[in-house]
This record gives structure tokens, sequence and C-alpha cells, in this order.
């Protein structure tokens, strides 16, 4: 009896440890999953700022100016002009320059 | 007695076991007190485990929550979790308005301490001079910001400068990709991200979303270690997506501003309603404004005049009586109205017609834009049918479009419609209503004779999905008939044969009228304006133009504001892939018609 009594003796202390040693594992990880969250947090706001950069550095404001001052270009005008009918496809009967 | 005894027997029996000394018989502890104390001090032990007890019960049961509670305040925090603010859309997908992350920084100024060289460098940084932010710091003893709404390189930079007292706190800043173009449809929103101005504004309820909190137990380091009873998630903002194409919007706003500088004028709006499904594509105005830098704004710049300015629909709503007197076959296209001598007396006025026209057929009245011939028109209806018919296709009342600042104009009620004043009512005066109305109002044309409900959002139908539902004002017939006499108005010997655009076919009518000055009108400043739509056999577009004060030469609303029109029309239809419904080359020629001059 007494033989059996310290087994569960030993066996609690293990356990206690080993519990002890569990928590302190769980609070490690969940301050390491906080840390991650935090991060994509952080990189999804980031995500969203160059998102909006890109856009708008390709703006139509933007694409006018470039094709205008630097490409040299201009609106089409009815003077240069084709309009071409294509029967099968009335979809792509549209006049292009 | 008993005293003299008991040596003995304890030497006796210290020899008799020498391990073992027997305490019980020590004479040291031969205790003579009384009973009485010893059960004394058991009862004080009792006692004193009895307070122990009572203060581990209340402890532990009655006054467990305060002591719950001071234990949390010493490890446990509640975070706060932002919602962040939704996104402006356009109907592509495309970003109007998106939230960035722009640090604010803030000082304690009773924890900042520096050398000069230090202050000076901060000062560069922050973009004033020392001597401003020294003021700044004098402030207050404990909070200033230094300031607000930085790039996050900018707040690195002066936070790695180690100077204490300096803080910085998260924060977002509104961007506007689209910049002026769209300025008045987007708005904008202050610093404390609350919109202020259109969408921003109207749908600040749905943008802003709502912020969350956790609580959670902190290690001495800071860090989170544990999640802690309940946690409110963040919900952040509804993306709002526009019917607005911000293509189109960029290129409407660019054109509007080149006729608007062309022509020297104040101002200039432009509309663009998909005629089949009510969505609003463009809706430009100039002048308009940077929203991301506000500083110096004038109202003039601020105001979205397509929906908050009202004038006299003038020309543009004697299409709309000779619609009426077909529907209720009073006349034919082809019936003659005598609209000699190009004036008539309304009581103490006298209208005219620029050119004395003599007869007329309907169809004429509208392509000529004959005063006169309206007014013979107009003066077959009872005062009820003709404010039915301008209170059918939306004047009168605020256009149900969820934006703020817009206004409804103004039609008088059915009891001031004398005879006189349903005769200016006739030719468009004595009603007011804003560009974007007017617009509204030929739906009836567009849409087959129905007046559809228009929108800013895009709607969740897919492309090419049925035509939505509207008021049936008059026929899909006299809706037709119309449209060929808005054909005639914009070809040749029409008002306003520049409304023409290379492979589509355009209708529309153009108004121009003296600006209001004081209570009359001022006959050296006009406002010219232009609505239309194409292409005329199934309509996909109405586009309404409006010049304010052109002044260099050109005042008629075919002169000023169907150029645009026709580029408009042009770039729209394209961008919406609408094949051509005439050959290129025949409208080059027509194009350049002399324009017949308007009556205003």
């Amino acid at each position: 009896m007494t033989r059996l009594n310290l087994l569960l003796l030993l066996a609690l202390l293990a356990s206690s440890v080993y519990l002890v040693r569990v928590s302190y594992d769980e609070r490690r990880l969940y301050a390491a999953l906080d840390r991650a969250r935090t991060e994509q947090r952080q990189l999804e706001t980031e995500h969203g700022r160059l998102q909006a950069e890109q856009q708008a550095q390709a703006t139509p404001a933007r694409i006018d100016k470039t094709a205008r001052d630097k490409l040299l270009m201009v609106p089409a005008t009815s003077a240069i002009m084709k309009q071409v009918v294509v029967s099968a496809a009335p979809t792509a009967s549209q006049g292009r320059p | 007695m008993s005293s003299g005894r008991r040596p003995e027997r304890s030497t006796t029996r210290a020899a008799a076991s020498a391990r073992g000394l027997n305490y019980a018989s020590s004479p040291l502890l031969a205790s003579r007190t009384p009973a009485s104390r010893s059960k004394l001090l058991v009862a004080m032990v009792g006692l004193g485990f009895l307070v122990l007890l009572g203060r581990a019960v209340y402890v532990q049961a009655i006054g467990t929550d305060f002591y719950q509670k001071q234990g949390e305040i010493r490890y446990a925090r509640t975070l706060d979790l932002s919602a962040s603010r939704g996104r402006i859309l356009d109907r592509n997908g495309q970003l109007m308005a998106a939230s960035v992350p722009a640090p604010s920084l803030w000082a304690i100024p009773k924890d900042f301490k520096a050398d000069p060289s230090e202050r000076a460098r901060l000062a560069r940084l922050l973009g004033m001079s020392p001597a401003q932010l020294e003021d700044r710091l004098d402030g207050s003893a404990n909070f200033v910001w230094l300031r607000r709404q930085v790039d996050d390189t900018l707040a690195k930079d002066v936070l790695s400068l180690g100077l204490p007292g300096i803080h910085q706190v998260r924060e977002f800043r509104r961007q506007y990709p689209e910049g002026e173009a769209a300025a008045h449809v987007v708005g904008f929103t202050n610093i404390e991200d609350r919109g202020q101005e259109g969408i921003e504004l109207a749908f600040q309820k749905d943008l802003v979303g709502r912020n969350g909190s956790r609580r959670v137990i902190k290690d001495r380091i800071g860090r989170v270690v544990e999640d802690i009873g309940d946690s409110v998630a963040a919900v952040d903002g509804r993306d709002i997506q526009l019917s607005i194409d911000s293509k189109l919007q960029y290129f409407a706003y660019r054109r509007l501003r080149d006729a608007v500088m062309e022509n020297k004028a104040k101002a200039g709006s432009v509309v663009v309603l998909d005629a089949q499904s009510g969505e609003v594509l463009a809706l430009a105005n100039y002048p308009s404004y940077a929203p991301s830098d506000r500083r110096n704004l004038s109202g003039n710049q601020l105001r979205n005049r397509a929906l908050t300015d009202t004038f006299e629909p003038g020309s543009t709503v004697k299409p709309l009586i000779a619609a009426w007197a077909l529907e209720t076959g009073r006349v034919k296209p082809d019936t003659v109205i005598h609209t000699a001598p190009g004036r008539m007396s309304l009581g103490p006025f006298t209208v005219r017609d620029t050119h004395p026209h003599g007869d007329m057929t309907v169809s004429e009245v509208i392509q000529k834009s004959s005063n006169i011939g309206a007014i013979r028109m107009g003066l077959m209806f009872q005062p009820r049918e003709m404010w039915d018919l301008y209170a059918s296709v939306g004047f009168g009342q605020k256009p149900q479009i969820g934006f703020p600042g817009v206004v409804g104009g103004r039609l008088k009620s059915q009891k001031q419609l004398d005879e006189i004043t349903r005769a200016t009512m006739s030719y468009g005066y004595g009603l007011s209503a804003s560009l974007f109305q007017i617009a509204h109002a030929y739906t009836v044309f567009a849409h087959d004779g129905e007046y559809i409900p228009v929108t800013m959002m895009k709607s969740d139908s897919p492309e090419g999905a049925a035509k939505v539902g509207g008021v049936r004002v008059i026929s899909p017939q006299t809706a037709q008939t119309m449209r060929q006499m808005l054909s005639l108005a914009a070809g040749p010997g029409g008002t306003a044969p520049k409304a023409q655009t290379p492979g589509y076919s355009v209708g529309g009518k153009s108004g121009t009228a003296y600006a209001h000055a004081g209570k009359g009108y001022d006959t050296k400043k006009y406002r010219s304006w232009f609505v239309g739509l194409s292409p005329i056999k199934d309509p996909r577009i109405i586009v309404a133009v409006m010049v304010d004060e052109p002044t260099a030469g050109k005042w008629y609303g075919g002169e000023v504001a169907a150029p645009v029109f026709s580029d408009l029309v042009q770039h729209t239809l394209r961008m919406l892939g609408v094949p051509p419904d005439l050959d290129v080359k025949t409208q080059i020629v027509a194009r350049n018609a002399p324009a017949e001059d308007e009556s205003f």
C-alpha cells in the first residue's frame, strides 16, 4: 500500500512538473502566435498601401500625361479612323484607329 | 514532597536508558500551571485558526470578485482592435479611396530632452522651424501632437533619433488615387477618419466598421501570453463599389476642363448615365480640388454643381412638352404649328424666337428649338396635366441617389399654374432643376418611355442583364418618335450639329440661358448646356454637359456644350463595346454643318 502511494506521489510530482512545463510552452507559443498575427496584420496593411500606390501610378491621369508628353500620342480623331466591318463577329466591328 | 522524590527517579531513569532522555519526567518541564491556562492557549490557537478560516472564506467566497479584479488589473490588459475603413471602388474594382497607414507623432514635453543640434534635426524632419517646434512643445506639459499622419519612413527617421518623450500612434490616412477627377463623387474624410463629403459622408456608417477588443494576459516584458474572457472581433468597414467608371470619369473631367478653359468659362458639369441600368457612369465638375491637399479650399471648388446647382432647364424641356402632346394625341410629328411672327406677348413680357420661322411642324419646333411652338403646345395642357408631366420626370423632387447635398429644384404647385406660368414653363422657365435631374428626366426618351431610378452603386445583376424597370410616362412609340426628333435637333439644320460623333447616331437638345443676377437676368452672362442620348435606335447612354458663363465669344449650348457631348459619347460607347450604328465617313462631313441659332 505504501509502495503504491509512493508511486502515485511520484506520478503526481512528475505530472505537476510536466504541467508547469506545458503551460510555459503554451504561453511561449501563444506569444509567438500573437506576434505572427500582428505581423500578418502589418503585412496586410502594407499590401493595401502598396496596392493603393500601384494604382496611383496607373491612374488615367498619369497614363494620359505620359502618353501625351513622353510617347507623343494624340486622341484618335475621325480623320485617322477607319471602320472595319467583320460580319462573322459583330462585336469586333468597332471603329479603330 | 513529590519534588523531593523526582530527582532521584530521574537519575535512575537516566542511568537505565543512556540513549533516551525522558523529557516528560524532566523536572524543568514539570508544569505547575493550572489546566485552565493550557485550555486558554488551546482556545487561543483554535481561535487563530478560526480567524484564518474566516479570512479564507471571505477571500475565496465572499470577496472573491474584488480580489479577482484586483489581480486581473495587475496582469490583464484590454487591447483595442481597430477596424479598418472600407475602400471605395469603381465599377471595375479600381480603387477610388483606400486607407493607408500614416503614424502620428506626439510628445510628452516634460519628458522631452534634447540638445540644440538634436532639436534642429527634429524640427527639420518635422518640416518646421526650431522656433515653431519650441512653440509647440511649450503648448502643454503632458501631451502635444508633433505632426499627424506622416509617412511611415519619416516616423521611423524621427524615432531613430532616440529622443526621450517622443512617441508614435498608428493611424490611417485616406488616399485618393483618382485625385481631382473624382473628388466630388468620392468626397473625403477629416483627420479623425470621418466622412465629410461625397460617398465618404453618404456611406460613413457602412465604411467605418466596428472596433473590437480582446482581454489578454501580458507578461512582464509586454508579450501577450494568453487570451482571457470575451474578445470582440473587429468588423472591418464594408467596401463600397460605385457605378462610376474611373477611366470614363477621368476622361469626362478632362474634357470638361478643356471646354471650360477653351470657353474661358467659370465652371462646368458633366453627367453620364447608363440608359439601360440607370447607373451613373461619370459625374464630374470643374473647378475641382485634390482631396489629399485641402488647404485654401473654396466653396466654388467644393460644390458638386451637377447635383447642387439648379437652373431653369430652358429648351431642354421642350421635347417633354412635345412628347406629351404626341402621347395625348393632340398633335402628330407633322402637325403644323404657327409660330409667326416669331414673338408672343405673355402679360407684361414678350417671348421671342431667335429667328421667326413661320409655320413649323412639331418636329421642326424641336429641331429649331422654337419657343413660340413650345408655348402653343404647352397651352393645350390642363394645369394638372403639366404639373403631372414635370413631376413624373422628377422635377421638384430630390433625386433618390443617397448623396449628400442633393437638391430637388423648384416646381410650382398646381394652383400656381396660370396661363402665363404654363406658357413660360412650356419652354423651360419658371421651374428649376439640376443638370443631374435633366439627365435623369431624359431616361424617359432613352428607356422607351419609362422614368427609371438612377443609382451611384454598381448593380449586382451581371453584365447584359435585363433593363431595369421604371415608371411609364409615355408609350414606347412616342419615345421612339421623340428620339427621331432629338436626332434632328442634333443634325444638320438643328441647333446642335456639333453633337454628332463619328460612328454613332446621337440625339439631344441644347439649352442656353442668361445667367441669373439678382431678381432678373444678366444679359451678358450665359449658361450653356446640352443633354442627349446615343445610339438613337436603342440608347445605351445619356450624357448631359453644362458650361457656366462661357466668355470666349461662343455661348449657345450647341456651340459650347455639344462638342463635349460628342467626344464623351464617342469615348463612352467605344469603351462599353457598343458597335457603331453609322458609317464613319458620312458623319465627318455632316459634323461641320452650320448650327441653327437657338431661341432662349
